[in-house]
């Protein structure tokens, strides 16, 4: 099974731990190199952030638990990219 | 270091964790150095013979507001932050049972127990000390005044800590807490019986 290289995924979290305790946890998890959180929404007791995640072999499962673990879930997986390169979205006519 | 001191020491830099703990810490401390006044100056006015004997009711005072600061808050704490904990279970759409969100809450209670405990020890057993050295250096009369003393001290250090994390006087501030404790003494000697 190829290697996931970058996810993006949809959060639901608590206020607090915060965004940055959420990265870095996430961060810190193995075959992970680097993590972009993105506040999407604010409600008076949960946030909804887009995190991205990239590396080069992505514990999904890991990444989960991490997040579960911070009394996040995760909504939806928004983006994948697995394989030996980095594809990025290609633009369609339709786009 | 042990999984349990560490949970605690991580609560601890909780600036929210923090800020309960204190203010249960000082109002508890505040109850202790009180009844340490009220037990020094009511034990001298009833004639109490020596200062070991006034030292041990102390020690059972400090025993009797600790365990209640302790149990007190432990359970107080259990129901607010499981209620807390139900909000955003019920914000969030899931279990928060066994993560990190419920082991915090869980190491702050103990963080908040701890310090309530802690306040009415040091504020009784302190100004208790000088009936320690009753009859070699001081007079029954004399470590009263140093016991109401060292109570009136420690209010005055709570006064002060507190104008201190609120950007008030600090002077005028453990000058108000200190004389609780002098208004404690006087009211022993005024009021009958």
């Amino acid at each position: 099974m190829a290697n996931v290289r970058r996810l993006v995924l949809d959060l639901l979290k608590p206020h607090d731990p915060g965004v940055v305790e959420f990265a870095s946890a996430v961060a810190d998890c193995e075959g992970v190199r680097g993590v972009n959180v993105v506040l999407m929404e604010t409600d008076e007791a949960v946030q909804n952030v887009k995190m991205t995640v990239e590396g080069d072999t992505i514990p999904f499962e890991t990444i989960r638990e991490t997040v579960e673990d911070l009394g996040g879930t995760v909504h939806s997986i928004d983006e994948v990219a697995c394989g030996a390169v980095v594809v990025e979205e290609s633009e369609t006519p339709q786009d | 270091m042990p999984p349990r001191l560490k949970r605690l020491l991580k609560a601890l830099e909780r600036e929210d964790v923090r800020s309960i703990s204190r203010r249960y810490f000082i109002s508890n401390g505040f109850d202790g150095a009180l009844t340490g006044v009220g037990i020094a100056v009511g034990a001298y006015l009833s004639g109490v013979p020596d200062g070991l004997t006034v030292f041990k009711i102390g020690i059972g005072a400090a025993i009797g507001l600790s365990t209640s600061g302790v149990w007190s808050v432990w359970e107080i704490e259990r129901a607010e932050k499981r209620a807390e904990l139900k909000r955003l279970e019920r914000a969030m759409l899931t279990d928060l049972d066994e993560t990190r969100v419920q082991r915090q809450k869980t190491g702050a209670r103990q963080v908040n127990a701890l310090m309530s405990g802690l306040g009415p020890v040091i504020g009784i057993v302190l100004p208790m000390l000088p009936f320690l050295v009753e009859g070699s250096v001081l007079s029954m009369r004399d470590a009263v005044l140093a016991s109401v003393g060292v109570a009136v001290a420690i209010l005055f250090t709570f006064g002060a800590y507190l104008a201190e994390i609120s950007e008030q006087n600090w002077v005028v501030a453990g000058l108000r807490m200190g004389l609780a404790g002098v208004a404690v003494a006087l009211l022993n000697v005024l009021l009958p019986g």
